[in-house]
């Protein structure tokens, strides 16, 4: 049996769906009889394949994410949310009721405990976006795990419909926003 | 009223002429998805969540506005309904700043439950992201914008069920706002933080500073029990968390008695006076210091029984605060009158009740504090007088009783006062005696009254028309600094409504006058109306339990005995405080020729300092207790949290000291 292959990537977040996805424990084991996963944060793995699922955790802040974001879109058949940040925006968002100039000023000068501080802005270094975007705000996405982190079950559950071959969308029993 | 008969969702249902859709539905268990609705306000059809389907109506409506009629064929769920309301839901997440990860409310919101029970797990618009303020100059509340929903909930309670109608919306369109007064902080708004806004609030807009991230109410027991602070009575319902009180709420504050104020809601969780924490006795130094419970009883039935035999009964004072439960207040009385036999027993508001009693009981020897009508009829009533009292400062939640009659009955609210107080923008009248010359205003308004009836005169009034027989309306209202139109204008309100009530409170009793009393009571008689049995009128009482206190017969000295420490050969005081803080400049005289002062209370202050023994009382959330209500009906409250094992109730403590002192 060929393996469903899965690429996950970390844009604007903290890592934390990640994480709640490695709390599946011993499920873990069975899931990677049937899934084989190539580009992750946990793999290291740096370039796309092409993939059946993508992942996406976080939310996108800046040209770098959006990027890899399109990059993933173009290499997945179907691709997952998981989180509040690529979700709905969540915690990286709230810095949208500001200028992305106050923000850098507060972030990198103004901050209790910067001395003589300047804003970066080396050749390389990704451009803030002016607003943090959910990801089906700036591609489109299939379905959606949404919590701060999501429970591991509910990603377990979203995982197990995408291997039975159906779009999971969570009962309302497992939807969560913190 | 009529029974009418609707189909919903294909199933025949039985509502009453009058009812909404949604009411109609609620009644038959047929679950419609609300949020700006809220049983006991105004439907105003905001959030659109209700609308249902309707035969020959072009497009859906909200079930909350909708008048149910006979033979309506409703459809409250089906495919096109879900979607808009999950589009509403939507619209609502991306119109303000909801994160819910952050927000004080997730776990208990009902935008949130919505949500996820629409499985909304994703937000097709685009985000508005505004920039909103945040107030939190109010003491108790603060209102996060950026999480409000303008259901207007907040604002239909503070004008319907609160009567103060602090907060409104403001601006217009998109930039439509909750804001108090003429935009202004709540903190400096004619707000009373009673806090209903924040318990009406389905979202994390309006909460509590006291209660904030303490603990969610699910993970909450909650307790029912009656806030014994003013002597409402009113009902809280009060979540606890690990031993620690997390907030206390209304069970239902559409219903009666079901306001709170922020003395009952918030006051307690903030406050921050320090504990009596175990019993303190004054050491060979001079100093207090800690020991056993035991052996501080032990000390005080000893050194009270040497006092007794050596100075006699009256040798031994006590005085309580009226602030104690009848259980404490009963135990106090044993203790002073029965065992230890002294005449000198009072409570602190002793003075007040004296004059009232007096007052009532002159001339025409009526049934004490009996005669005094109930809270609830200050909601029925079409014009009411407040005399020297500012009920929203000191009463708050009578105040709003009188606030809410104003706005709903459309009531006239004449407010004889000297002085300024909250009251002034709801008066219709506002008459002001010359300080000193209330009563003759009383007894001028009510002649006045008098002349201008024509119904057929009463027994009850003819009496109090023969007393005021040499009273001129026209010479004596400009004796008390009254305009005379002014006069004859409350005299014709007073005249013209069907139910008229008096309330009085603070500034009539510290003039210390029975005859102000017995004119407001003469001015009571001759407005209720002749179906009343009693005349309408209230006294707001100065403490939670001061009708309690009074009942069982406490205050029935002749004369004050804190203000007569010196004059009585009085050796030693016991002083019960219970949770009431008072503090040594309510005392005076407290240590002048006084050999021993055992001094009951909660809290230190600098009148436990003078003590030479403190002995702990816990306070009203640590025991289950009885109180009596300034209406006269006896409640029992319910502990919440436990005290800690160096505590325990006042009347246990007064019981040992009883025993002791027989042995």
């Amino acid at each position: 049996m060929t393996k469903v292959k899965v690429a996950t990537i970390w844009l604007e977040a903290c890592a934390g769906c990640h994480m709640s996805f490695l709390d599946i424990d011993e499920a873990i084991i069975e899931l990677a009889d049937k899934v084989e996963f190539t580009r992750t944060p946990i793999t290291d793995i740096k370039d796309f394949p092409q993939v059946d699922v993508g992942i996406v955790e976080g939310s996108v802040g800046n040209t770098e994410e959006e990027e890899v974001l399109k990059e993933l879109r173009a290499h997945c058949k179907i691709l997952m949310a998981w989180g509040d940040c690529a979700c709905f925006g969540g915690v990286c968002a709230m810095r949208n009721t500001f200028d992305k100039e106050e923000v850098l000023r507060r972030g990198y000068i103004e901050t209790e405990s910067t001395y003589k501080g300047k804003i970066p802005c080396p050749p390389g270094v990704p451009a803030l976006l002016d607003q943090v975007k959910p990801a089906n705000h700036v591609v489109k996405v299939d379905c959606y795990v949404p919590g701060c982190p999501p429970e591991a079950g509910a990603i377990l559950y979203a995982l197990k419909e995408l291997l039975a071959g159906r779009i999971p969308v969570l009962p309302s029993d497992m939807m969560r926003f913190d | 009223m009529k029974e009418i008969t609707l189909t919903v969702n294909g199933k025949q249902v039985k509502g009453k002429e009058g009812d909404t859709v949604l009411e109609v539905c609620e009644a038959n268990n047929i679950h419609i998805p609300t949020l700006c609705h809220l049983k006991g306000l105004t439907d105003v059809g905001a959030c659109r969540m209700c609308v249902v389907d309707i035969e020959k109506e072009r497009r859906p409506v909200p079930a909350c506005t909708y008048p149910a009629r006979d033979g309506l064929v409703v459809q409250t769920h089906n495919e096109k309904l879900e979607k808009y309301r999950r589009l509403i839901l939507e619209l609502m997440f991306t119109e303000r700043n909801h994160l819910c990860a952050q927000c004080v409310a997730s776990g208990d919101c009902e935008l949130q439950s919505l949500a996820y029970e629409y499985q909304m797990d994703n937000v097709r618009y685009p985000y508005s992201w505004p920039a909103l303020p945040v107030d939190s100059v109010n003491d108790y509340l603060v209102i996060d914008h950026n999480r409000c929903i303008l259901c207007g909930r907040c604002i239909r309670t503070c004008d319907e069920i609160v009567g103060v109608h602090a907060l409104d919306f403001g601006h217009r369109g998109w930039k439509d706002m909750v804001i108090a007064d003429l935009n202004q902080p709540l903190g400096t708004s004619s707000c009373i933080s009673c806090g209903a806004c924040f318990q009406a609030c389905p979202t994390g807009a309006i909460f509590s500073k006291n209660s904030a991230y303490k603990g969610k109410p699910q993970e909450c027991q909650k307790v029912n029990t009656i806030c014994p602070i003013c002597g409402i009575g009113c009902e809280i319902e009060a979540l606890v968390k690990d031993n620690r009180l997390v907030r206390i709420d209304s069970p239902d504050i559409t219903g009666k008695r079901g306001i709170l104020c922020d003395k009952g809601r918030f006051a307690l969780l903030s406050r921050k006076d320090e504990r009596v924490k175990s019993a303190l006795v004054r050491n060979g130094r001079g100093k207090l210091e800690p020991q056993p419970l035991s052996k501080a009883i032990d000390t005080v039935a000893n050194k009270l029984a040497r006092l007794k035999a050596q100075y006699g009964s009256n040798g031994i004072a006590g005085i309580a605060s009226s602030q104690a439960s009848t259980n404490s207040l009963k135990a106090f009385k044993e203790l002073i009158a029965g065992t230890i036999g002294s005449d000198l027993i009072d409570t602190l508001d002793g003075d007040t009740y004296r004059t009232i009693i007096k007052g009532i009981n002159g001339p025409r020897a009526q049934g004490g504090l009996d005669i005094e009508t109930s809270l609830e009829e200050i909601l029925k009533a079409d014009c009411i007088i407040v005399v020297g009292a500012n009920p929203l400062g000191s009463h708050p939640v009578a105040g709003s009783y009188i606030a809410r009659a104003v706005r709903g009955n459309k009531a006239k609210l004449i407010i004889i006062d000297p002085a300024q107080n909250a009251f002034p923008y709801h008066a219709t009248l506002w008459l002001k005696p010359k300080e000193g010359t209330e009563q003759l205003a009383v007894n001028v308004l009510s002649k006045a009254v008098i002349e201008k009836s024509t119904k057929k005169d009463s027994a009850r009034t003819k009496e109090v028309a023969a007393s005021l027989k040499d009273i001129n309306v026209k010479q004596n209202s400009k004796r008390a600094g009254i305009d005379s139109d002014d006069l004859l204008e409350a005299a014709d309100m007073l005249s013209k409504a069907k139910h008229n009530i008096i309330v009085y409170g603070e500034g009539v009793l510290q003039h210390k006058n029975p005859g102000l009393i017995t004119s407001l009571l003469n001015l009571a008689t001759i407005v209720s109306s002749q179906d009343k049995e009693r005349p309408q009128i209230i006294s707001l009482k100065p403490k939670g339990n001061s009708r309690g206190a009074w009942d069982i017969g406490i205050a029935n000295s002749s004369q004050s005995i804190i203000k007569n420490l010196t004059s009585n050969n009085i050796k030693a005081l016991y002083l019960l405080l219970s949770d009431d803080y008072v503090d040594a400049s309510e005392l005076p005289n407290l240590s002048t020729g006084l050999e021993f002062i055992v001094i009951q209370s909660s809290y230190l202050s600098s009148a436990t300092s003078k003590a030479d023994v403190v002995l702990p009382s816990p306070i009203w959330t640590e025991v289950g207790e009885e109180y009596t209500t300034l209406d006269g009906i006896a409640k029992l409250t319910s502990p919440l949290v436990k005290s800690s094992d160096d505590i325990k109730a006042d009347a246990e403590i007064l019981r040992e000291i009883s025993q002791q002192m027989k042995k």
